[in-house]
């Protein structure tokens, strides 16, 4: 081996590399990005979970154990408590109001305190104190399931506010017991809450790859150059990528439910092909975004790069893993622009809560504007190559 | 005495360029081409790489937009929309998919210019005939030799039948008994009224042409038929006319 030839060699690409500038900016940002997406999104916890609260508990004399445990879950940063409601909103029904609202998904969670919780809680303390037996004072948990980090964020918030406020008084035994009625996800397990994030995550990636694969190549190889003197407009050829890559988007969608039921048993509440079409238009807009990417990058090296800048932010931000509420607050507004924390959501609200297109139709909207807007944007990128 | 371009020039222009020009930064491709090329007439482009032939193809496919000047064909001005089905181009590159098979290219290039699938059906096996390709109809393009491979190529340019044609070097990397049929199919097309414009490097193929364009710097130095570039300069080939001219500078 002849250092001279080996040097000339790693030269030469260092050369090429300066000359293509962008290659270069690139070989720098993608690692600084990925340090700090990674780093503030493993660093972060679930904050800011809304819930609500209804607070019909007289308290006793010498003050209120409920009103002691929600200034605690207010001290808490992984809940955000959006109203209380008390007795005097009777009127109302405050209950099924909030429960209304947990079925809504407008909240994730809310807390019910009846109307004897402290003095309950005090005749059972004394009764504790005294080795009599006792039937815990309950108070009532509506929850949405649907997603196992935000329920067990809210569980263990809860828990950890009645460990502060009754703990002291007694540690081994509560004097209240929490009944928890699960508005959705009864049975949800991490597989049915990921499986619709890797359907996702995969209709994304695999279109999104695909098209800058498919499109650098017909551009080298002057096939786009053929394509674009025949009669086949612009629109035309965008359009046809768009249903291929499409159905290629659906039809992994479909083996991936199929092995998720088949294999894990994953839940399929609502409608099978109302999930598919959120992928499907997911996938359509993916291959939109490729072909734009493809014809920004002016070779196959700078098309290759888009990929990990869609690839981090979507597998981080988009509430696959973890819910947006575990997202540190300065990137969450970075996942509402990624166009699959939409598909997600919807695909999950119609898998777990079995949701319907009428309760979905944002998510499709945004889902269809998207798909809309990168179809017209890389038809005109098209006719601007001429 | 052979063909004077007045002979072959009548009838109305197929192609034509008024003060075409097309610039890349500093660097003039394509200077204020003026070209004329009649119906029925095969024209043949000459010239040394970067001369401006293929820039001034792409300008006319309309892959390119002229800096100034326009261009027309068949009475179009390019880029050509409502003509688009009646022009055939061949690019340089081989510029068909390598995963399809000879006959899905075929297939694929009939269907984005609506050619019916019985047309289809018959102008493909005319075509196979015509590239020697009939037996490997099936196979995959990534298959194919690099002559099979431009074959095919110029097979899908011809598939719709089209009235013009542009040729960006279509012999290239093509074996001599097989030019020598490429070449009479273009003296059929050119009989059956088809206008052909063809970029080559080869002279002797150059001969063949009804008028022969000579470029260098983007500018046309000399236009006429073979026989009248050769008289005019005295010269035994267009080879030697080529150089004449060039060093002139432009007749």
């Amino acid at each position: 081996m002849k250092l001279d030839r080996v040097l000339a060699i790693s030269r030469k690409n260092l050369r090429s590399l300066r000359r293509d500038r962008r290659t270069f900016a690139f070989i720098f940002m993608v690692p600084f990005m990925m340090m700090l997406v990674f780093g503030y999104t493993f660093g972060g916890e679930v904050q800011d979970i809304k819930i609500c609260v209804v607070n019909l508990d007289e308290g006793s004399t010498t003050g209120s154990y409920s009103w002691s445990i929600i200034d605690e879950l207010n001290s808490t940063d992984a809940l955000k408590i959006v109203t209380i409601y008390t007795a005097a909103d009777a009127s109302t029904d405050p209950v099924s109001l909030v429960h209304d609202q947990v079925e809504r998904a407008e909240i994730w969670a809310a807390v019910v305190f009846e109307k004897n919780f402290t003095q309950d809680a005090k005749a059972n303390m004394f009764k504790l104190a005294h080795g009599q037996s006792f039937e815990p004072s309950n108070f009532t948990l509506y929850l949405d399931g649907t997603n196992p980090n935000v329920a067990a964020a809210v569980s263990g918030s809860l828990q950890k506010a009645l460990q502060t406020v009754l703990g002291d008084i007694s540690p081994i035994k509560m004097p209240v017991g929490m009944t928890t009625e699960k508005v959705y996800g009864e049975d949800t397990e991490f597989i049915d809450f990921f499986a619709p994030g890797i359907m996702g995550l995969a209709g994304l990636l695999v279109t999104f790859m695909l098209t800058i694969v498919t499109f650098v190549r017909e551009r080298s190889s002057s096939t786009l150059e053929r394509l674009l003197t025949t009669p086949a407009t612009e629109g035309e050829i965008v359009t046809g990528y768009a249903i291929s890559f499409g159905i290629l988007a659906l039809a992994q969608s479909a083996v991936i439910l199929v092995t998720g039921v088949l294999l894990f048993n994953i839940q399929i509440e609502g409608s099978f092909l109302i999930a598919l079409l959120v992928i499907f238009l997911l996938g359509v807009g993916s291959m939109g975004m490729g072909l734009l990417f493809s014809s920004i990058a002016k070779n196959e090296l700078q098309a290759v790069q888009f990929i990990p800048l869609v690839f981090i932010p979507s597998i981080l931000l988009a509430g696959i893993f973890w819910p947006l509420e575990a997202v540190p607050e300065m990137l969450r507004p970075i996942s509402y622009f990624i166009p699959l924390t939409y598909a997600v959501d919807g695909a999950r609200s119609v898998m777990i809560r079995g949701w319907g297109i009428d309760q979905i139709w944002v998510q499709v909207a945004i889902l269809i504007l998207f798909a809309i807007a990168m179809l017209l944007l890389s038809t005109y990128m098209l006719k601007r190559r001429k | 005495m052979g063909k004077d371009i007045a002979d072959v020039e009548s009838g109305d222009f197929a192609v034509s360029t008024d003060k075409l020009r097309k610039e890349f930064g500093d660097l003039v491709a394509v200077n204020d081409l003026d070209l004329r090329v009649r119906k029925g007439v095969l024209y043949g482009m000459i010239g040394p790489n970067g001369s401006g032939k293929t820039t001034t193809i792409k300008v006319l496919m309309g892959l390119q937009r002229p800096t100034a000047g326009s261009g027309s064909i068949l009475g179009e001005r390019v880029p050509v929309r409502r003509n688009i089905a009646m022009i055939g181009y061949m690019p340089q590159e081989m510029a068909i998919y390598s995963d399809l098979s000879v006959h899905e290219n075929l297939e694929l290039f009939a269907e984005l210019y609506s050619v019916s699938k019985e047309d289809f059906a018959k102008r493909e096996g005319e075509l196979l005939e015509m590239i020697d390709l009939s037996q490997r109809k099936n196979s995959a393009v990534s298959q194919l030799s690099g002559g099979m491979k431009h074959r095919v190529s110029l097979a899908c340019t011809l598939v719709h039948d089209p009235e013009v044609l542009f040729l960006d070097e279509p012999t290239v990397g093509v074996d001599p008994e097989l030019r020598a049929g490429f070449w009479d199919y273009f003296s059929k097309l050119k009989t059956n009224g088809k206008t052909i414009v063809m970029t080559t490097h080869y002279m002797d193929e150059a001969v063949r042409c009804d008028v022969v364009g000579m470029m260098r710097n983007g500018r046309l130095i000399a236009e006429g038929t073979p026989e009248e570039l050769m008289r005019r300069t005295s010269a035994k080939n267009l080879e030697d006319a080529f150089l004449a001219y060039s060093r002139e500078g432009g007749a």
